[in-house]
This record gives C-alpha cells, sequence and structure tokens, in this order.
C-alpha cells in the first residue's frame, strides 16, 4: 500500500482553497480557529476564480436604498434565481455589503472606476442593478495572504480523496500528497470540515471542441469532488437534474459574457433581441441572460451564427471593455487578440453555447452553512441551493467560517486512521498505482462524457426519458466497474485525475437518478415522456442522499 | 493551451510549476533547471504561468482549433443598413 507521509490534527480542515474555502479558513482563524487548507493546486492562481473576476452581486445600502426586497426580487426573479432557497438568499445579501467592505480594505479593487462602487453588467434596461464592477485580478493572492497572516496553514498540492466520516459527522480528510510525483497519503483529522471544492467541470463530451476535455468555462480542475464525497458521505445534494450551461466564444470557451458591451447579430446585421439598440456600459445587450439557448435555438433554425458586435461602441467604454477583461482574468484572450490581429472595433466575434457544467446543483446548506451531515459545512459553487458564483463563495465561505468559529470546541477530535472507510479508500487508490498495466484515466472520463451526453443529454437539443436514463445508469455503472477493475497510474498526477474520474463517475449517476424522478420538462430537463411542466413543482426542490447504502431521490419545500 | 518556454529566458524559479492550477508542468521539478511541459493537453490556458513569471518566459500556443471565429463588423453592419 501507499505509505502515509503524515497525520495533521486540526479544528477546520477545508477541502479547496478556493473563494469559498479561503474566505472560510480567513473568518474562523480570525476567532482562533486552527485551520489547515488542503489544495490541489496552489491558492494563489487555483480554481475559477485563479485569473480574476469583475462581477460581484451584492446589496449596497449607499447605492441601492433602504429597500433589500427590492434587490432581493431582482436575483431571485431575473437572475437565474429560481432553483434557491429564499431564506439562504435573503440572508446572503443582508452579508454581503460587509464582505464588499473587506476585501476593499484587504486590497481588492471594488471600486476600480472613480473610487465609486459602480453597478453593471448583465443588467436589464430600466431593472435595479445587482451586479458590482471590481477588479478581481488578484484575489487569490491577496486572500491567500491574508489567510496566512492569520496563521492558516495551506498545504498546496495536496489533493482531497476522500472526507472521512463515521457515518453520524464529518471527521476530516483522506489526502493525496501530489506535490511529489511518488504519491503518498496524508491523514487529517478535525472537528469540523468545510467543502469548498467548486463547481464540476468535464462532465459532458465538450460542445465546443470535443476532442479537448480541458477546454471548459470553469476550471476543469474541479471536478466534482465535493459533491461525489458529500453524497458519499450521506449529506444531500439538490437541483442535479435541472442542467446549468454557459456561452462563449464558439470554440474558446474562457470567456466572461457579462463584460461585453454588445449587441448580438445574426448575419444579416439584425439584432436579435428587442432589448436595446445602442450598446453602452451601463446597458449592454442582455438576450442570452434571458434567452439562455439563444445560440443554439438560432443553429437549429438554421439563422446562426450569432455575432458579439462591439464596433458601434464609444471608445470610452470600449476601454473599460478591455479593462474589464484583463479584472476578469480574460489576458489569454487578450494576448489572443494581439497574437492573431483580432480587433474588436471592426470584427464582430460568434458566440455558442457549451455543454452542461455545475451552477446552483450541489450541497444543500442550511442558513448558517452547514451541510445535513454534522460538522460538514460548505460554501461557493459546489453547494446547491443558494448561488455560488464571486459573492456567493464569498460570502456563504465567510458565514461557514463563523459559525465553524463559534460552534467548533463543541465537538472532539476522533482518530481517522483506523476507520474502514479510510483503509478501504487507501487500499483502493493503491491498487490502481501497484498494478502492472492497464487503462488511463482519460478514457473512463471519455466514457463518462459519452454516457451522459447520450443518455442524460441537456435541451434544447437533447431530451431525456425513462427508457434513455435507466440505460445510461445501466451503462455507466458497467464503466464504473471496468475503470475499478482496469484503470492504472504510473505517478501522483495521474492518481489524482483518476480520483476526479471516479468523483464524476458518481455526479453522473446521481445526475441521472434524479433525472429520472423529476417526471416532466423544465428549462433545458426536456423530458419526451413527460412534456409538461408541472405547476406543483415550483416550489420545490429535488434531492437526492444516501441512506442505508442505497440512494433516495426526493422532493421538498424551498425554504422561505 | 500548451505554455512554451523560452529556455534563454527562464532561470528555473519554479514558481510556473508551484501555480499551474491544472499541473501541467513535471511536480518533481529540480531548482535551477527549465520546467518540463508535461501535460499540455490538461492545460486551462488560464495564463496564470505568463503573468506570474519573473522573467516573461513564457508563452503560450494557441492550438489551432481553439479558433475564435468573427465576421467583418463594417459588412455586417452595412447589410443592416447602418
Ligand atoms: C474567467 C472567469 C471569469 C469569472 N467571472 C466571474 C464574475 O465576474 N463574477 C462571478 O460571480 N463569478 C465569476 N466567475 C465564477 C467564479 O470564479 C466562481 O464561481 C468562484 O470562483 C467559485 O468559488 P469557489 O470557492 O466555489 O470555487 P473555486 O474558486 O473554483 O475554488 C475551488 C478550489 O477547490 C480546489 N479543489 C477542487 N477539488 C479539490 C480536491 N479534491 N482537493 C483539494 N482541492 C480541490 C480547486 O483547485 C480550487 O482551488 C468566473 C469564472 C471564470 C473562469
Ligand atoms: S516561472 Fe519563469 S523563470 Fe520561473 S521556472 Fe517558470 S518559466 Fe522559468
Ligand atoms: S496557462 Fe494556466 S493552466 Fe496553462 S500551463 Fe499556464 S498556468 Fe497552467
Amino acid at each position: 500500500m501507499l505509505p502515509i507521509s503524515k497525520t495533521i490534527e486540526t479544528d477546520l480542515v477545508v477541502i479547496g482553497g478556493g473563494i469559498g474555502g479561503l474566505m472560510a479558513a480567513i473568518s474562523a482563524a480570525e476567532q482562533g480557529t486552527r485551520v489547515v487548507v488542503l489544495e490541489k493546486a496552489d491558492t494563489r492562481r487555483s480554481g475559477s476564480g485563479g485569473g480574476g473576476c469583475d462581477h460581484f452581486f451584492c446589496y449596497l445600502p449607499e447605492v441601492h436604498g433602504n429597500d433589500l426586497d427590492v434587490i432581493f426580487q431582482e436575483l431571485m426573479e431575473s437572475q437565474i434565481g429560481s432553483c434557491y432557497d429564499p431564506l439562504l438568499t435573503y440572508q446572503f445579501m443582508k452579508m454581503s455589503s460587509s464582505i464588499v467592505r473587506k476585501w476593499q480594505e484587504w486590497g481588492i479593487n471594488m471600486k476600480p472606476y472613480n473610487n465609486e462602487f459602480v453597478f453593471r453588467g448583465h443588467a436589464f434596461p430600466g431593472r435595479p442593478r445587482i451586479w458590482l464592477k471590481y477588479d478581481g485580478h488578484n484575489q487569490k493572492a491577496v486572500l491567500t495572504k491574508k489567510a496566512r497572516s492569520l496563521g492558516v496553514t495551506i498545504l498546496n498540492h495536496h489533493d482531497v480523496l476522500e472526507l472521512l466520516h463515521d457515518g453520524t459527522r464529518a471527521l476530516g480528510a483522506l489526502a493525496l500528497d501530489n506535490s511529489r510525483s511518488e504519491p503518498s497519503f496524508v491523514l487529517v483529522q478535525s472537528r469540523c470540515v468545510m467543502m469548498a471544492s467548486g463547481t464540476a467541470s468535464r462532465l459532458y463530451t465538450p460542445m465546443s471542441t470535443p476532442s479537448t476535455m480541458f477546454n471548459t468555462a470553469n476550471s476543469p480542475a474541479n471536478a466534482g469532488a465535493g459533491h461525489a464525497q458529500a453524497l458519499r458521505a450521506g449529506a444531500r445534494l439538490v437541483n442535479f437534474e435541472l442542467p446549468y450551461r454557459h456561452s462563449g466564444h464558439k470554440y474558446w470557451t474562457r470567456a466572461g459574457k457579462g463584460t461585453w458591451i454588445v449587441i448580438f447579430k445574426y448575419p444579416d446585421g439584425s439584432n436579435v433581441g428587442p432589448f436595446i439598440t445602442k450598446a453602452t456600459k451601463e446597458v449592454s445587450d442582455i438576450t442570452s441572460d434571458v434567452w439562455n439557448n439563444v445560440f443554439t435555438d438560432m443553429a437549429r433554425e438554421g439563422r446562426a451564427p450569432i455575432y458579439m458586435d462591439c464596433s458601434q461602441i464609444d471608445e470610452e467604454d470600449f476601454q473599460c471593455m478591455m479593462k474589464d477583461f484583463e479584472s476578469e482574468g480574460l489576458t489569454s484572450f487578450l494576448n489572443y487578440m494581439g497574437k492573431r490581429g483580432l480587433d474588436l472595433r471592426k470584427q464582430a466575434v460568434e458566440f455558442g453555447q457549451f455543454e452542461p457544467y455545475f451552477l446552483g446543483r450541489g450541497v444543500e446548506i442550511g442558513v448558517d452553512g452547514q451541510t445535513t451531515l454534522p460538522g460538514l459545512y460548505a460554501a461557493g459553487d459546489v453547494v446547491g441551493n443558494v448561488r455560488g458564483a464571486i459573492a456567493g463563495a464569498a460570502v456563504y465561505g465567510w458565514i461557514c467560517g463563523e459559525n465553524i468559529g463559534k460552534r467548533y470546541q463543541d465537538l472532539e477530535i476522533k482518530p481517522v486512521a483506523d476507520l474502514d472507510l479510510t483503509r478501504e479508500r487507501m487500499e483502493f487508490f493503491s491498487s490502481l498505482y501497484e498494478r502492472k498495466s492497464g487503462a488511463p484515466w482519460q478514457e473512463g472520463n471519455w466514457g463518462l462524457q459519452q454516457i451522459l451526453t447520450d443518455y442524460a443529454g441537456a435541451g434544447p437539443e437533447r431530451v431525456r426519458s425513462e427508457t434513455l436514463l435507466s440505460a445510461g445508469l445501466k451503462n455507466l455503472r458497467e464503466l464504473r466497474e471496468l475503470c475499478k477493475a482496469e484503470m492504472k497510474v504510473s505517478n501522483s498526477h495521474e492518481l489524482m485525475r483518476a480520483a476526479e474520474v471516479f468523483d464524476l463517475l458518481d455526479v453522473g449517476e446521481a445526475i441521472m437518478l434524479c433525472a429520472r424522478e423529476r417526471r416532466e420538462t423544465r428549462g433545458l430537463h426536456i423530458r419526451k415522456d413527460y412534456p409538461f411542466t408541472n405547476p406543483l413543482y415550483n416550489k420545490k426542490i429535488f434531492y437526492i442522499e444516501r441512506r442505508n447504502g442505497e440512494y433516495v431521490v426526493g422532493m421538498r419545500d424551498k425554504y422561505k | 493551451m500548451p505554455p512554451v518556454i523560452d529556455k534563454e529566458k527562464c532561470i528555473g524559479c519554479g514558481l510556473c510549476v508551484e501555480i499551474c492550477p491544472c499541473e501541467v508542468f513535471d511536480i518533481d521539478h529540480a531548482p535551477k533547471t527549465v520546467p518540463v511541459v508535461l501535460y499540455p493537453r490538461e492545460c486551462w490556458h488560464c495564463n496564470a504561468c505568463v503573468l506570474d513569471c519573473p522573467r516573461k518566459a513564457v508563452d503560450l500556443r494557441f492550438p489551432l482549433h481553439y479558433m475564435i471565429t468573427t465576421t467583418d463588423a463594417a459588412a455586417l453592419n452595412h447589410k443592416a443598413g447602418d
């Protein structure tokens, strides 16, 4: 068996040093909690926020006035809030301004324009603005420095393979030390665990470049670890059956739609949407926010390509947009423009819709940030019932850290080395390394992608049904057995990727189980055998959890 | 989008190896040597290695199929009669 290189004891272990994980670490450490962050890459640049972001949705009384409800309604009604719990969204809104002020104080520029709070992007004409424009290019470096200054231990290149638990509460984590190619295990036993591993990319065959798996909208290193590990540990997850799809430049998926100051145009030059006739930095074209499938729908009608046209915007707005691309971490796109001679004043860029990934599909948390598994907290894109994205990760990460700081002393530390789970997982991962020959991890990932795309595809162009989903489940389970029997890794990097594939397989299985239970059509979940939308489900959320070794899919009311 | 390191400029500090979110470089980097790009197909074109390299020694190669597809904006608007 692969060796255990160290065993660590702490009050809180954070899985994933992204935005949510670092914010939880900082707020818990401020209250004297001992914190260890396990990060598979390096917190200075890891995760979806590693390059920067530029929109932070929030409620600022000095800008929005004293009525929080107006902004709350805007988020719930117009900004894909429909699958979230109102109670948690409200709590998020209340806390958001204090986090904006903290970030400004720590050195993330929340007022890049004239030293004022400016709201724009993803904005409907005549509606309240909820997206604060900021410059997040250095956000990960700033948060890392802040965490370190408070004594947080950050273990970079430590990929978490399993959340450890005894069936009643979270107890720690089993990690892989991937800072050297020779793999070894690291055990962490703790009073509380914070899950902040981000979204689940690489589930479906990439729509943009089917041959290239890492051309994804959000970080391809976020591979459903938290979703799968929390699920296996018995926590409840929600919204798995409702696909979400992003859009951006057609063959290059790392894009920030909200930063573009554009009008969407048909190839004959006419406008696609009815919303505006001139784009400015205040109000750009909202067509694809309202009509999420516009690119696919028009391709199927033969009316594509749809172009993003910035050629008619004012020079000042153009300069703003270029600056905002940088704040948002789109510097490789800027380099591309330079190298390939792309000038957005002269050329309109084709956009397309991508494969589904997880945004607002994931672990269920309470208003205090705790999951249904005691001692396990979660925040950010791994969470399903309140919006993640940058602000959701930052604010709820903070809320989790605060509550952990208040409560961690109530829980004791238990040794994890002797748990059956720990032993079984270490033996399993070691076996992948020790076998003489076998299949590379990519084959398992491609297999999963083709199964999910074919049997649990997302609309508008793909449909689901009882027969498709049942066959898909059978195929996926067979693939998992093949992977267990034949996958071979040769170093820590490959072991990390293989573990990702096993997590993604569990996520895929859960997607199909939930999709089979939702016997209606809603959004991109198109059930050909149930072509109607059931109004009785409007205020419900579907969940999945494991009880006594079996999956249970159910439905609950939204938390008001 | 594989990174390409300029061997003349690189001082082998290892920062790119450390910070890459996808572990594209060989993790067993020996100090003062030029890092090895081991997993180019796992690059997310996040640009961190380009931005953070103290010697500006890293460049990203754009794969041919990561095209930004375009049309001439003046012609587009001419069609619409602007
Ligand atoms: C180019 C770009 C622009 C964006 N712009 C905006 C914007 O303007 N506004 C906005 O709201 N959102 C934006 N987003 C989305 C935003 O970055 C994410 O929603 C946000 O980072 C989520 O935070 P998180 O903490 O949940 O996850 P992340 O920040 O992605 O962090 C997850 C962390 O977990 C680590 N990890 C994963 N699995 C494991 C494991 N098994 N073991 C150990 N570590 C693990 C990852 O390496 C990563 O560091 C943008 C995203 C991109 C890619
Ligand atoms: S960061 Fe730059 S100088 Fe340092 S090892 Fe990488 S390429 Fe070389
Ligand atoms: S661009 Fe990003 S993902 Fe690619 S090698 Fe550089 S740091 Fe790694």
